[in-house]
């Protein structure tokens, strides 16, 4: 099967975020990682293509550093992958970068699957996989949590996500696009000799004119974005404060006299 | 009139909360831009639009019997079939399991800009901003739509549940419905399990930051056991393995509302906030003062809940 998973690039949500300008975040503080679902996505498609041969195609749009989490996917056991490097990609929406994934997509002349995560933890907008599954054609399952492909190589039984523990069990066919829920695997710890291997992968670069992306930056996006900000709650904890003991001695006095929970 | 219109949300034919509290935000967003507040209803008969119809003036409804059970690609060409038909300007839809599913397909088949996973909207300067969580709920941002229309998708609990008024109206709307692409085959249930955590009165819970399996067991189980009550975990404790699905807290797992609930290295994400914040007394255990489960805590200690939590241990006696 010939299988591409689209990989992004997120901070480390325990990172020290400052906010720039109330416009972007100050990524000089930042720790980035592969984005937790993605992983999962990456463990998925590997674990198909070893029961069915063929190839996993890593496509992630960002700046130069995202190369590290698609070598990361690589020393897991991916192929080789498409690094779409142009910042007037980055400075679009989820519409503009979506469209760019597209054409990425298109340029290998398709997938028998492709994969992506839930959500970004970052944009945490679960539009992607479904925008790229209707521009492609292609049918779509979001929240995957089980995949069982037949002997075909087609047809696809897929375990949904519902709310509070259910699953809705669906048949679809391949091509198609699945957004992987987190737990559907345990994705592998690349090895050694894959972090080897991983370096001389294949990957190309391709920028906006390359693809063929009309829509760019903000001008082609189809939202705006007017600022960010830390929340203001409404209400804050009481935090009890002091060494570990003081705090836990006087958390107990509250939960006992206070509180009279315990 | 153009109309702010939210799309209903069903399953086995009985209505989600999601609705209701969209029933209150197609009022509210209606009302600061001029428009109508209406409701949409995908289904196999007409039941259900009439229910919605007691908290909306307005319902449209489409009916086919292809339309018993949620389909992505079905409910897309609805809502196409009702925005075509009707003078609409915004389309809401719950930022659901199914409203994931369909939203931004929706969006582009009405050529509208979608801003997901809001919490929040206001009219500034003549324009709907919507606010949303990113980063984990650390950061908030605000967004607009440049397009005519917008397609928005809420959260859970971004309003209160409308109540039930005078009935509306309901008109048939007709939509030639392709086929799904997908065929549902059956639901399960994937969490049962020996153990009921939901009827606890004291509920110790565990996230990542509890870093391993044998952590976990060590320090939350422990402090549940001395306290009587159950242990429970977030979901990437319950992704790894550590502890068992039925314990598991949020969106996915068991909704809770024990006496106390004792919250160690949980963030707060928004989808284990939802299954907890029904809690009478709610502590929090977090090394970072910023973690956004401070905000629905009573009680919150900022430290390393490898000390703290041996520390309470002791004070207990
Ligand atoms: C559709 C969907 C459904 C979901 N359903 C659920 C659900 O049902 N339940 C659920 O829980 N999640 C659910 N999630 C996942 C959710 O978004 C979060 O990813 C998850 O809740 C995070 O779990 P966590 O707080 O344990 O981990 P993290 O967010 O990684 O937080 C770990 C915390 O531990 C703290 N910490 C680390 N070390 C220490 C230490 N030594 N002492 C004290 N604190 C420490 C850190 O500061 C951090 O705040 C769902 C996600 C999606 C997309
Ligand atoms: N810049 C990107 N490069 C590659 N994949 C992406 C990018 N942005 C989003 N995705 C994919 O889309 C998924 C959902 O992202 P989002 O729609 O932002 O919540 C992610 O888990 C990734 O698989």
């Amino acid at each position: 099967m010939k299988i591409v998973v689209l990989v992004k690039e997120v901070p480390d949500m325990e990172s020290k975020f400052k906010i720039i300008d109330g416009a972007k975040i100050d990524e000089s503080q930042i720790a980035f990682k592969m984005n937790d679902f993605d992983a999962y996505a990456v463990e998925a498609a590997l674990q198909l293509k070893e029961k069915f041969g063929g190839e996993v195609i890593i496509i992630s749009a960002g700046p130069d550093r995202v190369t590290k989490e698609v070598r990361q996917a690589f020393a897991m056991g991916a192929d080789w992958g498409i690094h779409v490097n142009d910042p007037q990609i980055d400075a679009g929406d989820n519409f503009v970068v979506s469209s760019a994934l597209v054409k990425a997509i298109e340029s290998l002349g398709g997938a028998d699957l492709i994969m992506t995560g839930v959500q970004s933890e970052d944009y945490q907008a679960s539009l992607t996989g479904v925008v790229i599954a209707d521009m492609l054609g292609l049918a779509h399952c979001t929240n995957v949590v089980k995949i069982d492909v037949a002997a075909d190589q087609k047809t696809l039984t897929i375990n949904r996500e519902l709310e509070g523990g259910l699953n809705e069990v669906l048949e679809m066919s391949a091509p198609a696009v699945l957004t992987i829920q987190s737990g559907i695997n345990e994705p592998r710890y690349p090895t050694l000799p894959g972090i080897m291997k991983a370096k001389k992968k294949r990957l190309d670069v391709k920028k906006a004119a390359d693809l063929g992306v009309a829509e760019l930056g903000e001008a082609g996006s189809k939202t705006k974005f007017i600022k960010m900000f830390f929340p203001v709650s409404d209400h804050k904890a009481e935090i009890i404060e002091g060494d570990a003991k003081t705090a836990a001695k006087t958390l107990v006095d509250k939960l006992k006299n206070e509180a009279k929970v315990i | 009139m153009a109309r702010i219109v939210l799309i209903a949300e069903q399953r086995n034919g009985k209505l989600s909360e999601a609705t209701l509290e969209l029933c209150k935000a197609a009022k509210e967003i209606a009302s600061m831009v001029g428009a109508t507040p209406a409701a949409a209803v995908f289904y196999k008969d007409d039941s259900i639009a009439k229910e919605v119809a007691q908290y909306i003036p307005e319902v449209f409804s489409v009916v086919d019997a292809k339309l018993e059970s949620f389909s992505a690609d079905l409910y897309a060409q609805a809502v196409k079939a009702v925005v075509e038909s009707q003078d609409v300007k915004g389309v809401l839809i719950p930022h659901s399991y199914d409203g994931v599913d369909y939203a931004a397909k929706a969006a582009l088949a009405i050529g509208a800009g979608i801003v997901s996973n809001c919490n929040k909207v206001a009219f500034e300067g003549g324009a709907l901003v919507f606010t949303r969580n990113t980063y984990n709920g650390k950061i908030q941002e605000q967004k607009s739509v440049k397009t005519d229309k917008f397609v928005a998708t809420f959260e859970k609990g971004a309003f209160d549940k409308e109540a039930a008024g005078a009935a509306g109206s309901v008109t048939a709307v007709s939509a030639s419905l392709g086929d799904s692409k997908r065929k549902i085959k059956e639901v399960i249930a994937t969490m049962a399990g020996s153990v009921d955590i939901s009827q606890a009165k004291i509920i110790v819970s565990g996230g990542r930051g509890t870093k391993e399996k044998d952590k976990y067991n060590d320090i939350i189980v422990s402090l549940a056991k001395k306290l009587g009550g159950e242990y429970a975990a977030s979901r990437p404790v319950v992704d790894a393995g550590w502890t068992d699905a039925a314990r598991q807290v949020g969106q996915s797992g068991k909704t809770v509302a024990p006496a106390l609930y004792l919250a160690a290295g949980i963030s707060g994400a928004i989808q284990h906030v939802a299954g907890m914040k029904g809690s009478q007394c709610i502590v929090a255990i977090n090394k970072d003062p910023e973690a956004p489960i401070f905000n629905i805590a009573t009680y919150g200690i900022v430290g390393d809940l490898f000390e703290v939590i041996p520390a309470i241990m002791e004070a207990l006696g």
